[in-house]
């Protein structure tokens, strides 16, 4: 199926992809007012519903969705930018020679410095701070200047632990490809195993980032993998042992 | 001893103490005269600290006077002291400096922007010297630099106002008008997307 009839039900629009499109360049639908994160929830229902994956119309998706993010992530921030980008090549010549002929005037102005600095060279100044009791002031308070109560009072608050805050209603799980690196080299470093042991239990993104973690085991060449048949058990090796035939 | 001739003493001897360049006022109010009289008794200590004849010479710097060493006796203050000067500036350094002298305050990203490479090293290590110092942030957060008066000290300046008007170092009207007409062929063969044509 192609990306542009995926249908979307959205706030602001319901219909195909393609549709959408064309009155978002219309500016007939207003992109502040379009969620892109639901047209990609859209796109990742879509895809699971179709059990497949498509590289083409992926990288289609990807394309246009990217080409979205940017229009709308410009018209987010100001647009005065885009004059500069339009300079003459004239307006350009003149802004960098105006900075040109700055730098050289603090260049020229530099060697000058330089200058008075190694004609100084060889002048030397006082550099011992005055001894304690000749100076004006000193950092000692007066006696009983402080009140030790409030200090006390201080102290006590610091030491006083403040409730924990809940975490609970925050469901992004944290999962790291690093954590989960480490996890698979322990498992490999006892042999073999099956990619159903290294994700036993875990949620949905965990498994989502031992694959990842996997694929980087692969690409540096530490691990190997085979499966048998499609959707069965994926075996996976350490590079340095000798293959051998799942099962 | 006259009045004047003690004055000139105490302002010797305060001089002496002070590890800071001291100002008429502050002379004349730590030995409880009017600041035109310390000026008189400065004037005096001048002429007799003038170069050459002896091992210190009275200078007056960073808004204010102080003693300094005679540059001749340098090779054997290195031999009891085992200790060169503090430190040497990189050219890279000395144009960091000169822009923070003449712009101040002024923040890095400026700095940057004028001399069209990074000036991170060398203002930090300025500011480790002390020839620069923090001057508050800018509208946009960041922190402004301005130099101190360490700066005007090893520099032998007496304030800011001694530093030389930067337009005297511009490129004269011929200089500038052939650095456009080459940045314009530059830019016009770029926009063609082509190679420079010499013979434009």
């Amino acid at each position: 199926m192609s990306i542009a009839s995926l249908d979307l039900d959205l706030d602001v629009f319901t219909g195909p992809f393609d549709l959408l499109l064309t009155l978002v360049l219309r500016e007939e639908i207003d992109l502040f007012e379009l969620q892109l994160a639901d047209v990609v929830l859209a796109y990742l229902d879509h895809l699971e519903s179709c059990g497949q994956l498509d590289l083409e119309s992926a990288t289609e998706f990807i394309v246009l969705i990217a080409a979205l993010l940017e229009l709308k992530s410009r018209l987010l921030l100001c647009g005065d930018d885009e004059e500069l980008l339009d300079i003459e090549p004239d307006e350009a010549a003149e802004e960098l020679l105006a900075r040109m002929l700055d730098a050289r005037r603090y260049r020229a102005a530099a060697t000058h410095l330089r200058e008075l600095f190694d004609a100084e060279e060889g002048v030397r100044f006082r550099s011992a701070p005055l001894a304690a009791h000749l100076r004006r002031t000193t950092a000692e308070p007066t006696d009983g200047s402080q009140d030790p109560a409030v200090l006390g009072e201080s102290i006590g608050r610091l030491l006083h632990m403040p409730a924990v805050i809940s975490l609970r209603h925050i469901l992004v799980p944290r999962v790291s490809v690093a954590e989960r690196l480490t996890h698979l080299r322990g498992l490999l470093h006892r042999g073999r195993f099956t990619f159903d042991e290294a994700v036993t239990g875990a949620d949905r993104m965990t498994v989502a980032v031992t694959v990842f973690a996997l694929l980087e085991l692969y690409r540096r060449g530490e691990a190997r993998w085979d499966q048998a048949e499609n959707f069965g058990d994926i075996s996976v090796h350490a590079v340095s042992e000798p293959l051998r035939v799942a099962g | 001893m006259t009045d004047s001739a003690e004055l000139a003493h105490t302002i010797e001897a305060l001089l002496f103490l002070s590890p800071d360049p001291l100002s008429p006022r502050e002379l004349g109010d730590a030995a409880q005269a009017s600041e035109e009289e310390a000026a008189a008794a400065l004037a005096q200590l001048l002429e007799e600290y003038a170069p050459g004849s002896r091992g210190l010479r009275l200078r007056e710097l960073a808004g204010g006077y102080t003693f300094a060493t005679d540059p001749a006796s340098e090779d054997a203050a290195r031999r009891l002291f085992s200790r060169p000067r503090a430190f040497t500036l990189t050219p890279a350094q000395a144009e960091t400096l000169a822009i923070v002298a003449y712009l101040q305050p002024i923040s890095r990203p400026e700095i940057t922007r004028i001399r069209g490479v990074s000036a991170d090293s060398a203002s930090t290590l300025l500011l480790e010297r002390g020839l620069i110092e923090e001057a508050g942030r800018s509208q946009f957060g960041a922190v402004l630099y301005r130099t101190g008066n360490l700066f005007l000290k090893l520099f032998g300046l007496r304030s800011l106002d001694d530093l030389p008007d930067v337009a005297q170092w511009d490129p004269t009207p011929e200089e500038q008008a052939e650095l456009r007409e080459r940045l314009l062929r530059a830019g016009e063969a770029r926009a063609r997307g082509g190679p420079v044509d010499e013979q434009a």
